[in-house]
């Protein structure tokens, strides 16, 4: 078959464009938890707060990802990042901030009152109470939030192949180009690969996440 | 797995020994232990098939001389060339034509259409910017405007003007298909039209990437397409260019444009890649083209084989 | 408490809606859009744009919803989850290839990019309805057949309406994605704001891209506003004093 052709004969090609593809991913991922963690569960404190902050990253996502990719580049290019990565991953981050916040804030918000009280009544502190209770109980949702954005980012970043970004979005761009069935074949083809492996395995540690308890009272409940 | 058990383990280390651990996991993400003898130089290259083309012979050349050669992703014009002036590339092949009419918005028309006079004019302006064009490339890559053969003799159109005439009755008579690029640019369609003195309504001008003109041409789904001088793709379909009679397109000599620092660097650059002048003639590119959009063939070995066979490589 | 954030948070706004202005100035957006010439070009842009949604969108709620009811039907229940999955499966493919995959089909055009949006608006509109439905309690239905309505009856008067907050949801989702991809459109020369965008990119002119983006933007945000609004017409009463 001419697809399995073409991909024998592009091989380190195409492994070094998923390798970037990857990358971008994986970086953006990396920062949008290391922003998105923080502020969903800051703003638990304070709910207007929240629905605004919400409602802004509600807002970031109607913008078409071509647009926001191609806004990076005036924004960046002063800084001498302009061509690529960098503004790939700055809009990436940017779109995965809804997924993150909005689940790390629904999660933390609806761990049982119950439970917190009862920790209270044992007196814990505050803090033990979150890094003890909500934390391992919202886990299951925030990592369904966390895989949301990943697998969003996996597609989305094909499309910054438009700005230089590389990843495998150039297999369609240049098959696009030459019109070239057999590539653009073979670059939606990895993309889903990695997207249904990522999403196996992201599903794989949400799994692990859910503390015993919570898998048992779920079973009960059913 | 155990949250409450990691942030415990975590919060048990005192403030100094978190810090220094960060500080070192910082460094062996950032720190990048290039050996100070390696020559390397940042290749960078325009989106479309003569550019992805120019610049892998030019990386194979420097590559057999020694140079490491990262090269980044194709993109547009605009964006590459940014790239070069902020320093992110230190190479890649530019346009006379493109230059003059884009980046210093020219439009002298005796200098446009002598391709030395162009040439130096170009070098002088932009040495001004640090930015060195070295040895250009022979063959002229204008922008064309294609139609059917069959098509052009039926309306009886060799020239633009004819066409514009055509079109000065009745500016819905034809439509075209350009890309976003060069739609907007001042060497573009938007200037050609007022240079020529017609006017079509946006509906018929289709914008779509610069590739699939071609396939949108033999479709009927236009009527005239934009198009590249050196495309192989242009004999493969039976089109026929239309003739650029009040010269509105320069000249489009493809030169290595590089990085003054770069080039102080590395001054053997420019001898490398001089032998291109020589080598790559007008019809070799038209043959490049060809076998990388009508035969599909692999960009690296269709550059490497024309190499072999040129004796630089 | 309340209103000392309520306070800060419209000096934000404020402060956020004049560097918007000035930044929008500098960028040549105003000097852009003034250009009677480019305004109706851009105009001309946000119809096209709007009609590659229409169509296929409307095609999309239309076969997505019979294929969400279909699978809940009795007979084929026990296909739902594997025709779900292999429905999601598609969701991987990235946008971008499915246009390119019409291309190869259909040619240069409007239609390549309606199928490509079709296709991409289909799945969440068919696993919503399909979700949705699934979620009415089966003692709901259980009395409307005891009730001797026929399952057409059923199906429009009671389980349609039931799972119609979260069929809406789907489509407002599907819409969002529809209006994003649109703008893809332009590559393959079906028009739209994406040319806007693209030809902005190329030759790195700010306010080319702000006039794609932005329509875009508000189109979604309008899309997303009315479908919200539309949950209190569509959906009976009874439902939404439940939630």
């Amino acid at each position: 078959m001419d697809i399995i052709q073409y991909y024998l004969s592009n091989t380190s090609h195409i492994y070094q464009l998923t390798i970037e593809h990857l990358y971008i991913v994986s970086v953006s991922t990396v920062i949008a938890i290391l922003i998105g963690l923080p502020a969903g569960i800051l703003i638990t404190k304070n709910e207007f707060i929240a629905s605004k902050v919400i409602n802004i990253a509600n807002v970031a996502m109607t913008i078409p990802s071509i647009a926001l990719f191609g806004f990076m580049l005036p924004f960046l290019a002063p800084f001498n990042l302009g061509l690529g990565k960098v503004p790939a991953i700055a809009a990436l981050v940017i779109y995965s901030q809804l997924p993150i916040i909005s689940n790390t804030y629904t999660a933390i918000k609806n761990v049982d009152p119950h439970i917190i009280d009862a920790g209270r009544g044992l007196g814990l502190s505050e803090l033990r109470l979150f890094t003890n209770i909500k934390l391992p109980m919202s886990a299951p949702i925030i990592l369904a939030g966390i895989r949301t954005a990943v697998i969003m980012n996996i597609g989305i970043a094909s499309i910054a192949a438009y700005i230089g970004a590389g990843g495998l979005g150039v297999l369609i761009k240049v098959g696009i180009e030459r019109v070239y069935t057999e590539m653009i074949i073979t670059g939606a083809l990895m993309v889903s690969l990695i997207s249904l492996l990522i999403d196996w395995f992201m599903g794989g540690i949400e799994f692990l996440s859910t503390s015993k308890g919570l898998k048992v009272a779920s079973r009960l409940r059913k | 797995m155990k949250i409450s058990g990691v942030i415990n383990k975590i919060t048990s280390y005192s403030l100094k020994e978190l810090f220094t651990t960060f500080i070192l996991l910082l460094f062996l993400v950032f720190a990048n232990p290039l050996s100070a003898e390696e020559k390397s130089i940042i290749l960078g290259e325009k989106d479309f098939t003569e550019g992805y083309i120019l610049a892998e012979i030019a990386k194979q050349l420097l590559e057999k001389n020694g140079f490491k050669v990262r090269q980044k992703h194709g993109a547009g014009t605009n964006i590459v060339r940014k790239s070069l002036e902020y320093g992110e590339i230190d190479l890649y092949y530019e346009y006379t034509g493109t230059a003059y009419a884009v980046f210093y918005k020219q439009e002298d028309l005796s200098i446009m259409s002598d391709s030395n006079k162009l040439y130096r004019w170009i070098r002088e302006k932009d040495k001004e910017k640090n930015l060195i064009w070295l040895d250009p490339l022979k063959f002229n890559n204008s922008y064309i405007l294609l139609m059917k053969r069959k098509k052009a003799e039926e309306m009886n159109i060799t020239t633009i003007s004819e066409m514009s005439t055509i079109l000065k009755k009745d500016s819905k008579a034809l439509s075209i298909g350009l890309n976003p690029e060069f739609k907007e640019r001042p060497d573009g369609f938007k200037s050609l039209m007022k240079v020529y003195g017609f006017y079509i309504p946006y509906k018929n001008l289709k914008t779509m990437d610069a590739g699939i003109t071609y396939l949108a041409l033999t479709e009927d789904k236009i009527d005239v397409a934009m198009g590249y001088a050196t495309d192989g793709r242009i004999r493969h379909y039976g089109l026929t260019a239309l003739l650029d009679d009040k010269e509105f397109f320069p000249v489009y000599n493809p030169s290595p444009v590089i990085r003054k620092e770069v080039l102080d660097n590395y001054p053997e650059v420019e001898k490398f890649l001089k032998v291109l002048t020589e080598k790559l003639t007008l019809k070799d590119i038209k043959l490049l083209n060809y076998y990388v959009d009508i035969e599909h063939k692999n960009i690296v070995s269709v550059c490497i084989k024309w190499m072999k066979e040129n004796g630089l490589l | 408490m309340k209103s000392f954030f309520s306070r800060i948070y419209l000096f934000l706004v404020l402060t956020a809606a004049v560097i918007t202005g000035i930044f929008l100035e500098q960028s040549g957006l105003i000097r852009y859009i003034s250009d009677p010439y480019e305004f109706r070009y851009i105009t001309g842009l946000l119809l096209q744009h709007i009609r590659l949604v229409a169509i296929s969108i409307t095609f999309a709620t239309t076969v997505g919803i019979i294929v969400g009811v279909i699978f809940t039907r009795k007979t084929f229940k026990k296909y739902s989850f594997i025709i779900m999955y292999i429905v999601g499966l598609g969701q991987t493919i990235p946008t971008l290839a499915i246009l390119a995959l019409s291309l190869i089909i259909l040619g240069v055009g409007e239609r390549p990019a309606i199928l490509a949006l079709f296709i991409c608006s289909i799945l969440p509109i068919a696993r919503n309805t399909l979700a949705g439905i699934n979620s009415i309690s089966p003692g709901i239905i259980d009395s409307a057949c005891g009730s001797g309505l026929s399952p057409m009856r059923v199906l429009f008067e009671i389980e349609l309406p039931n799972a119609s907050e979260v069929i809406i949801n789907g489509f407002r989702i599907a819409l969002i994605i529809n209006i994003s991809t649109a703008a893809l459109g332009a590559l393959i020369g079906a028009g739209g704001l994406g040319e806007l965008i693209f030809g902005g990119i190329s030759l790195m002119q700010t306010e080319k891209i702000l006039a794609g983006a932005i329509p875009t933007a508000i189109l979604a945000l309008t899309g997303d506003f009315i479908c919200r609004l539309s949950r209190s017409f569509i959906v009976p009463k009874g439902i939404k004093i439940k939630s």
